[in-house]
């Protein structure tokens, strides 16, 4: 699959969002840690955890594999380690 | 504008080798001051609370650099410059 201006430009975009949805439920897990019984931030969480999957499957059936060592599934050939990596992005 | 950043006056010695700083800061963040987290603080969206680093805009603390404003050798706090070799009023 080459890379053209464009896809590239998707592919930053959904990184970018991926960043964002994990970032909030990173606050929102240290958030529950001394807030337990918090409902609203429960159901929050949930509805986080729901649109980050969703986004990873997206970008996973674009873009291949975005975790390694059996966190996601692989394209045929072995993709895990091909370019881009996070800091040429 | 409303800072959280609070000022003291250190001891000057007169044989200080080194041009004295009279005022020093430090950084006061709002967790200080907010004990127990409450319920149902306002929040950011996911992209803004990437960019802005916190998920509740209440608990926004930069670590703003003092010495940027740092002007002709001496520490400027909110107007008064240096005060005189013993007296640091």
């Amino acid at each position: 699959m080459e890379w053209t201006d464009e896809r590239f430009k998707v592919y930053q975009q959904l990184m970018k969002e991926i960043q964002a949805v994990d970032f909030v439920l990173v606050e929102l897990n240290l958030y529950l840690d001394t807030h337990p019984n918090d409902q609203q931030a429960v159901e929050q969480y949930n509805d986080y955890v729901r649109q980050s999957a969703a986004l990873k499957s997206r970008f996973q059936s674009m873009f291949g594999p975005l975790y390694g060592f059996g966190n996601s599934y692989t394209t045929c050939p072995w993709s895990w380690k091909e370019a881009p990596w996070p800091w040429q992005v | 504008m409303y800072t959280y950043r609070k000022a003291y006056r250190p001891f000057v010695s007169p044989n200080d080798p080194c041009p004295p700083m009279w005022v020093k800061t430090y950084e006061t963040p709002p967790q200080l001051y907010l004990g127990f987290q409450p319920y149902g603080m306002p929040q950011f969206p996911p992209m803004e609370a990437l960019r802005w680093g916190t998920l509740w805009p209440a608990l926004f603390a930069p670590y703003s650099n003092p010495y940027k404003q740092k002007r002709m050798g001496g520490y400027r706090w909110n107007g008064q410059m240096n005060g005189s070799r013993y007296t640091n009023s």
